[in-house]
């Protein structure tokens, strides 16, 4: 048996890699991708006056504070029991719709786009943000600055902190908005629309118009056949902030709509002895291994999922997209809505797509007079006990759980976040892509590890929601073993 | 309106050592003598975030922990921004959901933009950056009062005695 590491994070022994093992004929035999341990959340959290979750869940993450603080306080609403003030609503959706903005600005430009930009088998070097803006012109580079900037004035402006919100309060939030902020506010949303608009036709200009990708994307390489989860509005389109969470089977039926406190009901937890973290499965279907098919409880939560498990956007423009997408890629309507799409590179093309709806939902909040009413907060008058809260976070559906005493003291803490929903898919696609390019003779080079790397970039794993800053720019190391486990290749940039 | 220079304290202030950088960031910012042109903040994010924090400050000095495995744990450097190019060994630089900020830099410098003049780290060797806390464990809390002595010094503020005392 001869082993292939694949290393994105080299900050410590044993963090999130890939472990590629062939046997003695040169293929793949198998394939892990270990996440890494955080150790002793609950622990942290237990004994604490549960209103200070929104502040430690969105020190958890330093990529999408923004969905730990919303879910936390969504949880403080239904723990005290309290229905937030329909100004506190809104304002809370137009901040997440910011946040939305400035996040898949980010990884579309910087992280997943790179690949397709400047293409899959460019150097390392030139395979990043700086390579983007050489290869699309200055001009794009600043577009994409100057939204995550004032896209960040916004959250600052709304959520009282940079990076880290506080505004987030059971019943309500602690600020309300100014006209003066309104109509800044409505400017920022505006050239927000025009950006997603904008990014849609890089999209389709670079990627669509060559046919090279256009094969990359719906190669037999990525793509898998599962079940889909998101959350939808009562017309079972897309939601970021609030709904129910709708799962279809792999052939686009819905299997279960059910309201996020129920996630327990629905959603079990497969343990393997090589990883910490659980593989979340539907409870219905069943644990079968990682395997694609109606039989397979594996199901994915991303941008991908959430527009499959809709049956479209409520939005004007981000509809169209939505309906421009799946006609592309052949997707046929059935009863009424589009097959699901199953490429996984498709990822990032419905991440723009839910750029533009977040930025014309944002615009659309904003226009409405009730986001300037000064009553944001609902008074509380019931003993806190149980609650759950659910956003769509970028990366997936995220589920916050607290139990307390009658004082608000924690007791228990439950979080399924978004990439762990994802953890049985992403090993599956790292699995395929890997038997899929290496074969006997395969010469490993650095274009077809990072072909592989692709796999699990369409899902912007998010590895142990802490664990977000790395020494290098996704290192890629590769060890090949011989079966007597002498190291006989080695790779690194 | 803004001081030309910036102390930043970076990481993760629940997660043990990793949060070092901003704990030095806080002593910095309680021992600076009042009208002192110097701005102090703490960040939690790399990449790109952090290049967008640095913006319009000539000078920037970032405070961050080292990858446990690089050094002896509470043991600390003072890097130029060129030996991180070559380096890259702290917690804080890189954003994985982006880029490095060597990149978010260079990106930004081509775009013009206001990229800091002179950016200097230190970098201090930790020891568990993956448990939950708010305590530094001893090796690391034992050498906040000589980083802030380092960072006072570098700023030109003379070090009181009894400013470097108590941190531990």
């Amino acid at each position: 048996m001869k082993q292939i590491m694949i290393d994105p994070i080299t900050r410590l022994e044993g963090h999130g890699r890939i472990d590629i093992f062939l046997d003695d004929k040169g293929e793949v035999a198998n394939t892990y991708f270990v996440i890494p341990e955080l150790r002793g959340f609950e622990q942290f959290c237990v004994g604490r006056p549960v209103e200070e979750m929104p502040r430690i869940t969105n020190r958890i993450c330093g990529v999408c504070p923004e969905a730990h603080h919303m879910a936390a306080t969504k949880a403080l609403d239904a723990l005290y029991h309290v229905e937030p003030t329909p100004a506190a609503k809104k304002i809370r959706e137009m901040f997440y719709s910011a946040f939305y903005v400035a996040d898949h600005t980010t990884h579309f430009y910087a992280l997943g786009g790179p690949d397709f930009v400047v293409g899959p088998d460019a150097p390392p070097a030139e395979r990043n943000i700086l390579g983007v803006v050489h290869k699309v012109g200055l001009e794009i580079g600043k577009q994409v600055i100057d939204a995550r900037v004032r896209n960040h004035h916004v959250i600052q402006m709304v959520g009282g902190r940079g990076v880290h919100p506080v505004a987030g309060l059971p019943g309500g939030w602690s600020k309300s908005i100014t006209k003066e902020e309104r109509d800044e506010i409505e400017q920022i949303a505006r050239q927000n629309v025009d950006f997603g608009l904008f990014s849609l036709k890089v999209f389709e200009d670079i990627v669509l118009s060559n046919q090279e990708y256009v094969d990359l994307i719906t190669s037999d390489v990525y793509t898998h056949r599962t079940y889909y989860m998101g959350t939808v509005d009562a017309s079972n389109r897309v939601n970021f902030y609030d709904g129910m969470v709708r799962v279809v089977d792999p052939d686009g039926n819905e299997f279960v709509k059910y309201h996020p406190k129920d996630y327990l009901q629905h959603i079990a937890e497969h343990v393997e002895p090589w990883t910490y973290l659980k593989f979340p499965f539907l409870k219905a279907v069943g644990w079968k291994g990682f395997v694609d098919g109606v039989d397979s409880g594996v199901y994915v939560a991303t941008p991908l999922s959430r527009l499959n498990a809709a049956d479209g956007m409520a939005t004007p423009r981000a509809q169209e997209a939505f309906e421009k997408m799946y006609e592309t890629l052949g997707s046929k309507k059935v009863n009424g809505r589009y097959e699901p799409v199953h490429f996984r590179l498709a990822t990032h093309w419905a991440r723009l797509i839910e750029l533009l709806y977040a930025a014309e939902r944002m615009l659309e909040l904003i226009g409405d007079p009730e986001i300037t009413d000064p009553n944001t907060r609902a008074p509380i008058t019931a003993t806190p006990d149980e609650g759950v809260g659910c956003v769509e976070a970028p990366r997936g559906t995220l589920t916050h759980h607290y139990w307390t005493d009658e004082r608000g003291i924690l007791t228990k803490v439950n979080l399924i976040v978004g990439t762990t929903n994802n953890y049985a898919p992403i090993a599956m696609s790292v699995r395929k892509a890997a038997q899929s390019l290496i074969k006997k003779g395969t010469v490993i080079t650095d274009g077809l590890l990072n072909r592989i790397e692709m796999a699990f970039r369409a899902y912007d794993p998010c590895l142990g929601c802490a664990t977000h800053s790395l020494p290098g720019q996704m290192p890629l190391e590769v060890t090949i073993y011989a079966p007597d486990g002498s190291v006989i290749e080695h790779l690194k940039r | 309106m803004r001081n030309k220079t910036l102390v930043l304290g970076l990481g993760n202030p629940i997660l043990s050592d990793d949060g070092v950088g901003v704990r030095v960031a806080e002593a910095v910012r309680t021992s600076l003598p009042p009208n002192v042109p110097v701005d102090v903040c703490e960040l939690s994010v790399g990449g790109l975030r952090l290049m967008e924090q640095m913006l319009g400050y000539e000078r920037v000095i970032l405070i961050d922990a080292m990858q446990p495995g690089h050094g002896e744990p509470g043991t600390f450097q003072r890097l130029s921004y060129d030996q991180l190019v070559s380096l890259c060994p702290t917690q804080h630089m890189t954003c994985v959901h982006d880029a490095s900020l060597v990149t978010a830099l260079e990106t930004a410098r081509r775009m013009g933009l206001p990229v800091p003049r002179e950016i200097v780290i230190y970098a201090i060797a930790v020891q568990d950056v993956c448990s939950f806390s708010e305590e530094l464990t001893p090796a690391v809390a034992r050498t906040l009062p000589a980083v802030l002595t380092a960072v006072l010094e570098e700023l030109d503020i003379p070090v009181r005695e009894e400013e470097s005392h108590g941190l531990n």
